[in-house]
């Protein structure tokens, strides 16, 4: 039986009736139309339907829509400020951390999550970060020097 | 000194990236339209059966389901990529060859009702006698898979110059050995797709697929719905990586199409995780067994091959996969005489297809392996006998190629530099080594392919450029590159530039992604195209400047005379001084380009040029062997490349990083694992590709030759640099523990297993 | 095979706010048309995949609040709520500093995102032979602390695990905690895991050791594997041999070859028994030695 649910999604309220076995992927993707977050095995074993939910990256294939009551969810539609890019988004491009591009969007809210609470990672925390999002094309390097970059630019636009 | 480029040769992010990075890039299964029903399929629990009976009565009387559609009712037409070797059904014909065979399809309003009336669907099989290896598979008397292919042979080649039994003779060490490479699987992050839609007044089925050849898929499908070509319209979006899987027609597509033409709606197909493994393509298991005779110097004075693919239930690209396989065991080394016979066999398993490298890494691995051994054998330098085997740019070729450019000696030599070859081979502390692997690449096929590409390059009246082009971006850049082309050569930003790919309606024709062509191929048509479009700019302005237009030089916004750049005019005024001469607009430039040819020629039985150009590469490794675990650390994997000269290096930089994870996954972590025909670990979990904790320290260097057939002297990049890192692992796990492996992967307990039987020997 | 699901089965949900709305919830009806789960790292792959019977009714107990703590009391030991992340446990300092095996395996489950959603006392509860924290807390002497309708019970982690998914829970019991007594050997417990990635993978084996020494003499030790039988396991065998013993390179390998002699690994695609036996053997040696080092390792806290 669908329930009404009420959640934050990239900082809007939303409403919305969802049967108990929806996951968060389907209603993001399918209710919401926010498909730049995707469906990559539906088991966790990914991450590219890496989503920030009250602060945590969590898998959303993993989470039921109706856990997602009452939470903040945060995906890459939201991540962009006025039309602007984060710092993690630009540095991303900068560096050719992205190829097919499947991957990125639960790659980089992944780096969100860490710079969000580390600031100044190292590269094995870098790593560590981003270690439940499989990458097949890029070989990970341009991504990890990315999310470097992106916390650099952060630091430096904080202090200034 | 002049500048030389702007564009080209430049660290520029993709046209695509900002798209990629904020959510908008629109994947296939991002698309949805109104109205729009969902599809799954039935697949086969058995790997070999015949089809008795099926029941869809159930299925098609539950409620939401629109369609159920079985073998029987659709054309019998076969399909596959390589005209000769089609041998497949959308939707199988009274018989299933592996599990996973499609048998139905079903069409409902929501993706649950769909799989649920998957599930109501009733089959009678006859399950019959099936096999699992080549060795059984061309026995006499083995389970036939395809009525009329003998010992279940489907493609044999046989190649042959020089004379190999007289160099052998003459050799001071012949060896042979035999190799074993495993199944591996693309895993693209992206699941396959289709969606399809019906205009029933043009009668035009238009899809949207993952795919990385819509003009091949478009002659599959039109050949299969036996509608003409000009119905049907494929449109590629965003590829979520192919690596060589999204290359043949599957079932998805057909399926797709066929409901949205029976039903007048829109229809989804999405294959999920495990479908991708098992149903989808493969690398081909491979086994090879090579002989070769060696001068006391090093020198190859001859090798001979004998190789057998696993190629599962049908061909795919069995021809084209066994050629390549062939002609790439020979470069880049200098091989003067040489006979090669290779089988392509059918067995009830998941279907082998193109795969980064297409047939050509297990050959790698099995050469560049047993030069190694070799090396050893005859106390030489693995380093040095590579640089000394090394062919030359301009020297004739026996197997007739055509070498313009090569960085492949000088790539030895820096590569062993950069792993500190001289200090380390042979001389780390026990677990610990260092090995190489060298390879050649085509960029796209010459002769025996008919293959061209074309493009239309626009500029409007405010100074934007449209490029239209057929080739299809899966991801490694493609639109980038040929953005980047156009820009150059018409001296405009790359921000001026828009591409608009892929599109079977609107673009013209490509053979797409495959075979590392992209690049050269339609990279050089869209560079004809601009240059066409350059040269009606600068007819139309070297009277204002005074000068002959070829000596007219296009950069950085200006069009100005060669050697005198302070006479010049700016590109918006050009354009405006080109529509006040009242010539139309916009202007367009179109070109199509193909690799010069010497066909008719078969490359089997006569010399000749497989490729406009070929890329070179030595990889090095440095690993650790953990003695007690059995677990390798790939510490360090250095690249020395040439690719000509790049058009993008970052864009370079990153295919070579990303070929490093997966050799090492082919080295050390992948393996399709079947028993009785059930691949055992179809998920990502359980066939576990490196994540980011495995990589090592990368290290790219780019040896630049300036290719004359390629854009800009452009070569392929990204697919040669699959071949290399796998041996070089293995090899540097021979220096690091004295233990010879010649099967893939080379897994912990493999490794501890050979050091049992070393310490049991004494050795 | 002959259905790829990529949907969801059909189930009910509940989200109740307190244990006693939960245990309300489950009675009159019976195990199996319910399932209690927390983060659904485990349950939801399993019912997408069919695995098993499809219970009638999910009931998430994460809304249950007053479950989601890490305690630390210098007496009664650490205290870890039923509803604590895998991801706080890895991170706690309390945990790294007291018990860190228990930190570092919860720190080798999957990645980061399983960990912000799984619980350390789901990963007990799902009772996968390769679950990464039994190892752990096996050895430090844990004990699982449930409640139902009728009362409050404490079953000793090492009693706990029946067979393959199998635990000593009954029909309307819940896990309440998971708790941890205070030791005097300080922080002298490891946990280590073979897998062939780093991070998402399955443990082929996981050793986890607590050891307490006194002038070369080892007065207490305790010797948990994973993924090497039915359940995770003690290898008591192996403890007895060095228990009082004097610590040499000689006891210890005796202690490893013990271990590796009374698991009970079985051939998969992820490694052979007779790989996973031997890797026991190298893995107990090492866990020991690096007990006795006094070394920490890395902590994620």
């Amino acid at each position: 039986m669908k329930s009404i649910i009420q959640l934050v999604v990239n900082g809007e309220s939303v409403e919305i009736a969802v049967e108990p076995n929806r996951t968060l992927l389907q209603l993001l993707r399918e209710d919401l139309g926010l498909t730049g977050t995707k469906h990559g095995c539906g088991l966790g074993d990914c991450g590219a339907c890496t989503v920030i939910l009250d602060g945590s990256p969590v898998n959303a294939c993993l989470v039921l829509a109706v856990q997602a009551r009452g939470r903040q969810v945060l995906t890459i539609e939201g991540l962009a400020e006025n039309g602007n890019l984060h710092p993690i988004q630009k540095a991303f491009v900068d560096k050719g951390a992205i190829q097919c591009g499947f991957c990125t969007p639960g790659m980089i809210l992944s780096a969100k999550a860490l710079l969000d609470t580390n600031p100044k990672p190292s590269e094995t925390e870098i790593r560590t970060a981003i270690s439940g999002n499989l990458c097949r094309c890029t070989g990970y390097q341009k991504i990890v020097e990315a999310v470097q970059e992106a916390a650099e630019v952060i630091q430096s636009t904080e202090v200034s | 000194m002049e500048k030389q480029f702007s564009v080209v040769g430049k660290r520029l992010p993709m046209v695509d990236a900002a798209a990629k990075v904020n959510g908008s890039a629109q994947f296939t299964d991002d698309l949805t339209f109104p109205g729009m029903l969902h599809g799954k399929l039935l697949r086969s629990p058995h790997p070999h059966a015949k089809i008795l009976n099926i029941d869809v009565s159930k299925a098609l009387r539950l409620p939401g389901v629109k369609g159920v559609v079985t073998g029987a009712e659709i054309p019998d037409r076969q399909y596959g990529i390589v005209p000769k070797a089609r041998d497949e059904y959308a939707l199988a014909k009274g018989k299933v060859r592996y599990i996973g065979d499609e048998v139905a399809a079903v069409c409902a309003i929501d993706p649950e009702i769909a799989e649920e009336a998957v599930d109501l669907i009733e089959v009678d099989y006859e399950v019959l006698p099936a096999v699992f290896n080549v060795q059984d598979s061309i026995k006499e008397g083995a389970p036939v898979i395809h009525e009329g292919v003998a010992n279940n042979t489907s493609f044999a080649i046989r190649k042959e110059f020089g004379d190999v039994e007289k160099a052998f003779a003459e050799s001071a060490l012949v060896s042979e050995d035999s190799f074993y490479s495993q199944p591996v699987n693309h895993a693209p992050m992206e699941p396959h797709a289709a969606v399809a839609q019906y205009d029933p007044v043009r009668g035009q089925v238009v899809l949207w697929s993952s795919t990385q050849i819509p003009f091949f898929l478009r002659r599959n499908l039109s050949a299969t719905l036996m509608i003409p070509e000009s119905k049907v319209r494929v449109i590629k979006p965003k590829v979520g990586g192919g690596f060589g899987q999204k290359i043949d027609m599957f079932a998805k597509d057909f399926c797709a199409a066929w409901f949205a033409m029976k039903l007048g709606r829109p229809v989804k197909f999405v294959y999920e995780r495990d479908e991708v493994f098992i149903v989808t393509r493969q690398r081909h298991p491979m086994h090879l067994t090579v002989k070769t005779g060696m001068a006391k110097d090093g020198r190859i004075l001859a090798q001979q091959f004998l190789s057998y693919a696993d190629g599962g239930a049908y061909n795919s690209t069995a021809p084209t996969m066994m050629a390549l396989s062939c002609f790439f065991l020979m470069v880049p080394y200098h091989v003067p005489n040489l006979l090669y016979e290779g089988y392509h066999v059918y067995t009830n398993k998941p279907v082998g297809g193109a795969m980064r490298g297409h047939g050509i890494p297990q050959a790698r691995f099995a050469v560049e392996r047993q030069l190694d051994l070799m090396a050893d054998r005859l106390n030489l330098d693995p380093a040095d006998v590579r640089t000394k085997n090394s062919i030359k740019a301009g020297e004739p070729h026996p197997g007739g190629f055509v070498i313009n450019t090569c960085g492949f000696a000088e790539s030895v030599q820096l590569a062993a530099e950069a792993i500190g070859w001289k200090e380390k081979r042979g001389k780390l502390p026990f677990g610990r080594g260092v090995g190489m692997g060298g390879a050649s690449f085509p960029s796209g096929v010459t002769n025996m392919s008919h293959i061209s590409s074309g493009a239309v390059v626009q500029v409007g009246q405010d100074g934007g450029v449209n490029v239209l082009t057929g080739a299809a971006d899966i991801g490694q850049g493609a639109e980038t590159v040929i953005a980047q082309i156009v820009a150059e050569v018409l001296g405009v930003s790359l921000d001026d530039v828009r591409v608009t790919a892929a599109d079977t309606g609107t673009t013209p024709l490509d053979p797409g992604t495959f075979g590392s062509g992209v690049t050269v191929r339609a990279g050089n048509a869209a560079r004809i195209a601009a240059e066409s479009v350059r040269k009606k700019l600068f007819e139309c302005v070297a009277d204002e400047l005074e000068a002959n237009p070829d000596d007219l030089v296009a950069r950085d916004g200006v069009i100005f005379v060669t050697g005198s750049p302070e006479i010049n005019i700016t590109f918006p005024k050009a354009l405006k001084a080109y529509q006040y001469k009242d010539l139309p607009m916009p202007l367009v430039g179109r070109a199509s380009w193909m690799a010069d040819t010497n066909e008719p020629t078969t490359l089997f039985t006569q010399p000749g040029n497989f490729s406009p150009n070929y890329s070179f590469m030595t990889q090095a490794a440095e690993v650790e062997v953990d003695t007690q675990t059995g677990k390798v650390k790939v510490l360090k994997m250095v690249t020395a490349h040439d690719c000509g000269r790049p058009i993008n290096p970052m864009l370079v930089e990153g295919q070579l990083e990303g070929s490093i994870a997966g050799g090492m996954g082919q080295a050390l972590y992948e393996d399709v694992i079947t028993e009785k025909g059930q691949v055992m670990n179809p998920s990502f979990l359980d066939y576990g590709f490196p994540t980011t904790m495995e990589v090592p320290e990368m290290e790219s260097i780019d040896i630049e030759t300036d290719d004359p057939v390629g854009p800009f002297g452009a070569k392929e990049a990204g697919e040669g640099t699959q071949l290399s890192p796998a041996p070089a692992i293995v090899n540097a796990i021979y220096d690091a523990i004295g233990v010879n492996f010649n099967e893939l992967p080379v897994t912990p307990e493999k490794i501890l297993k050979a050091l049992e039987e070393k310490k049991k020997q004494g050795v | 095979m002959t259905v790829f699901y990529r949907r969801l089965p059909k189930f009910d949900y509940v989200s109740p706010k307190t244990l006693s709305e939960a245990w309300e919830l489950m009675q009159g009806t019976k195990g199996i048309d319910y399932q209690v789960f927390a983060g659904g790292t485990d349950v939801i792959p399993k019912l997408k995949r069919r695995q098993g019977q499809i219970p009638k009714c999910l009931i998430d107990i994460k809304g249950i609040q007053e479950l989601d703590y890490i305690r630390y009391d210098a007496n009664a030991g650490l205290a870890i709520g039923a509803l604590a992340s895998v991801y706080a446990v890895a991170h706690s300092c309390l945990v790294s500093e007291h018990h860190p095996a228990l930190a570092s395996a919860a720190g080798k489950i999957a990645a980061p995102q399983i960990q912000h959603r799984a619980t350390v006392a789901g990963n007990i509860c799902n009772a996968a032979p390769s679950a990464d924290t039994a190892p752990a807390l096996l050895v430090l002497d844990a004990t699982v602390r449930c409640a139902s309708v009728s009362g409050e019970r404490s079953i000793p982690l090492k009693d706990f695990f029946t067979g393959p998914l199998q635990t000593a829970l009954s029909d309307g019991e819940i896990v309440k905690e998971i708790l941890v007594p205070r030791s005097s050997a300080g922080p002298s417990s490891c946990y280590f895991k073979l897998s062939p990635r780093r991070t998402l993978d399955l443990a082929v084996v996981g050793v986890a050791a607590f050891i307490r020494a006194n002038n070369g003499k080892c007065d207490e030790i305790r010797i948990g594997l994973g993924s090497v039988g039915r359940t995770p396991l003690r290898a008591f065998s192996a403890e007895s041999t060095l228990q009082n013993a004097k610590i040499t390179e000689e006891s210890i390998e005796l202690a490893a070859k013990t271990a590796a002699e009374e698991c009970w690994p079985r051939d998969s695609i992820r490694g052979s028994a007779a790989y996973r036996r031997a890797m026991v053997r190298v893995l107990v040696a090492r866990a020991i030695k690096q007990c006795l080092s006094g070394k920490p390792l890395g902590t994620l806290c």
